[in-house]
C-alpha cells in the first residue's frame, strides 16, 4: 500500500458565520502532503491544527478553498482521546469500521483486524473492554483502529498528548515503524516541539490560522536512538525558533 | 445484610403494629391488625390474584407502549429538529394536562365496551414522558468524536443509531425505564379509579369496593399487593440495568 498526496489551497474557514459568534479558525491557508510523507503540524493551541485536520478528513468543509483528499472511509483518523465504544470490546472496536465498509466480508475483518491488533501490541487483549485496559492501551487500540483500515492517509490529532512521556516515546517509535512499513501519509498535529522533530520529517508550523513556515528535517542518524542525534536537536532548535521561542532556555 | 436489615425492620414494625392496636383497642374498620389483612389476604386470594392480574395486564401494556412510543418519538426527534420543534410544545401539553380530567374523555371515546383499553392509554400517557426526554437526552449525549468514527467509517443513519445512538444512550434509557415503569402502575392506579363502576376490576377497583363496604383489612390487603408490585417492577428494572451496564458503564464501577 502507497501514501496519496494531500493538497489544501487558499482556504478560508469561519465557524458560526452566519451570526455573531463568528469565529475565523483559518486564513489564507495553502498547505501539500505528498504521498507517502510523515508531516508534523505545530502551533500554539488554538491556532487551528485541529481545524486543519477535520478539513483533510472531510469532517468539516472549508467556507472557501480547495481541499483535496481520498474518500472518508481510506483515512484513518485517530483523535486525541482514544475515542472507544465502551459497550464494545477491544475487538469489536477496532472491527466495526471495516464491518461498516461496502462488501465486508467476515472473514478479511477478522484477519485484518486481528493483525491491526498485533500490530500495537494488544493480540491478548481482544475480548477487553476499554475501561479494563490503562490509557496507553486504549490509544493503542485507537491506533490500531485506524490501521485496520489499511488507509493511504493516517491523520492524527494530538494522539499521544495525554500520555506519560516513557509510553509516548514508545508510540513513537511504534508509529515510525508503521510509517516505514506501510508507506501511508501521515499528518501528525502535536504541541510538543520534541516529538514534531522525533515523528516527522517535515514540519509544518502554524500561527493562528495559518501556516507561518516549513521546515525539513535532516534524516541523518535515523537508526537507532535518533533523541541523541545532532540532527534531532538541530530540529528541535529550527522549530523552536521558528515559534518564536529560543529552545535552549527550556521554552517549549 | 442488604436484604436482612430491611427484613428485619419491616417484621419489628409490623409487630409494634400488631399489639399497638390490640392495646389500643383500635377498631377493624379504621386500622385492622396485620394479622387481619393477612387472613383477609387469604380469605380474597382467589378475587385479588385475578385482579392482581388485570392490574399487571394493564401497567405492563402501558409501559410496553411508553418504551416504544418514547423510544420512538426520540428518535424522530433527534433526526429532526422541525418535526421536535413542531410537536414538542404538544408532547408538553399532553404531559402537564392532568390525566384525571382528560381520563372521562378517554373513556368516552374509546368506549365503555373497551375499558380496558382506555385504562391503558390513560396509563400510557401518565408513563410515556419520562422515557422520552430520558432518551432523546441520552441520544443528544453521544460523544461528538465518536460520530466522527462513524462519519470515517462511512455509516448510514441506520448503522449509526445501532451501533452508536442507541447503545450510548442505553443508560438514560434505562434511568427513563425505571421512572416510567412505576408511572404505568400509578397511571394504571388513577386509570382504574377515574373508570369507577365494576367495568374495570383490577386492583384498584378492589380498593374502592371495599373502602365502600368498609372492609378496611382487604382494602390494605389490595393496597398491599399493589405496592408489593411496584417494588417488583423497580427491582426487576434495576436488575436490567445492572445486567446491562455493569460491565461497560461507569456507575457501576
Amino acid at each position: 500500500m502507497t501514501g496519496s498526496a494531500l493538497r489544501l489551497a487558499d482556504i478560508e474557514l469561519t465557524y458560526n458565520a452566519e451570526n455573531k459568534a463568528a469565529h475565523r479558525a483559518l486564513h489564507e491557508l495553502s498547505a501539500q502532503f505528498p504521498a507517502g510523507s510523515f508531516t508534523a503540524l505545530v502551533g500554539p493551541s488554538g491556532c487551528g491544527k485541529s481545524s486543519l485536520l477535520r478539513l483533510l478528513a472531510g469532517l468539516q468543509a472549508p467556507t472557501q478553498g480547495q481541499v483535496e483528499t481520498v474518500a472518508q472511509q481510506q483515512i484513518g483518523y485517530v483523535f486525541q482521546e482514544p475515542a472507544l465504544m465502551a459497550w464494545k470490546s477491544v475487538y469489536d472496536n477496532v472491527a466495526l469500521p471495516l464491518r461498516l465498509a461496502d462488501g465486508a466480508n467476515a472473514s478479511d475483518v477478522d484477519a485484518r483486524t486481528k493483525e491491526a491488533l498485533q500490530q500495537v501490541g494488544l493480540a491478548a487483549r481482544t475480548s477487553a473492554l476499554p475501561n479494563e485496559l490503562s490509557g496507553g492501551m486504549k490509544m493503542r487500540v485507537s491506533l490500531a483502529r485506524a490501521l485496520a483500515k489499511r488507509p493511504p492517509v493516517l491523520l492524527m490529532d494530538e494522539p499521544f498528548a495525554a500520555l506519560d512521556e516513557l509510553t509516548r516515546f514508545r508510540l513513537d517509535d511504534d508509529l515510525r515503524a508503521i510509517w516505514q512499513q506501510t508507506g501511508c501519509t501521515i499528518v501528525f498535529v502535536t504541541h510538543s516541539v520534541t516529538e514534531a522533530a522525533y515523528l516527522a520529517e517535515r514540519v509544518y508550523v502554524m500561527d493562528v490560522g495559518s501556516i507561518a513556515a516549513e521546515l525539513s528535517i535532516e534524516q541523518t542518524g535515523r537508526g537507532d536512538n535518533f533523541r541523541t542525534a545532532p540532527a534531532y536537536h538541530t530540529a528541535c532548535a529550527a522549530i523552536s525558533k521558528t515559534l518564536g521561542h529560543d529552545f535552549a532556555t527550556g521554552a517549549d | 445484610m442488604r436484604w436482612l436489615s430491611p427484613l428485619i425492620i419491616g417484621m419489628a414494625l409490623l409487630g409494634f403494629w400488631e399489639i399497638a392496636v390490640k392495646q389500643a383497642e383500635i377498631p377493624v374498620f379504621v386500622l385492622p391488625p396485620p394479622s387481619a389483612i393477612g387472613a383477609a389476604l387469604v380469605q380474597h386470594a382467589a378475587t385479588l390474584a385475578a385482579s392482581l392480574w388485570v392490574t399487571v395486564q394493564v401497567t405492563a401494556m402501558a409501559f410496553f407502549w411508553a418504551i416504544v412510543s418514547g423510544i420512538g418519538l426520540a428518535i424522530i426527534f433527534t433526526r429532526s429538529r422541525l418535526i421536535e420543534m413542531t410537536l414538542y410544545p404538544y408532547v408538553v401539553t399532553l404531559q402537564v394536562t392532568p390525566v384525571v380530567a382528560i381520563a372521562p374523555l378517554i373513556l368516552i371515546w374509546v368506549g365503555f365496551d373497551n375499558v380496558d383499553r382506555a385504562l391503558v392509554i390513560i396509563a400510557w400517557i401518565v408513563a410515556f414522558f419520562p422515557m422520552l426526554t430520558n432518551t432523546v437526552q441520552g441520544l443528544r449525549a453521544v460523544e461528538p468524536q465518536l460520530h466522527d468514527v462513524m462519519s470515517l467509517s462511512g455509516a448510514n443513519w441506520w448503522q449509526r443509531l445501532w451501533h452508536l445512538e442507541l447503545p450510548s444512550a442505553l443508560p438514560a434509557i434505562l434511568t427513563g425505564a425505571k421512572i416510567s415503569g412505576g408511572l404505568a402502575l400509578i397511571g394504571a392506579v388513577v386509570a382504574e379509579f377515574v373508570a369507577g363502576s365494576g367495568a374495570s376490576t383490577g386492583l384498584a377497583w378492589r380498593i374502592i369496593e371495599a373502602g365502600n363496604r368498609l372492609e378496611i383489612a382487604l382494602m390494605f390487603a389490595a393496597l398491599a399487593l399493589l405496592s408489593v408490585l411496584g417494588i417488583a417492577l423497580f427491582y426487576a428494572l434495576t436488575l436490567l440495568e445492572y445486567i446491562c451496564l455493569r460491565r461497560w458503564h461507569d456507575s457501576f464501577r
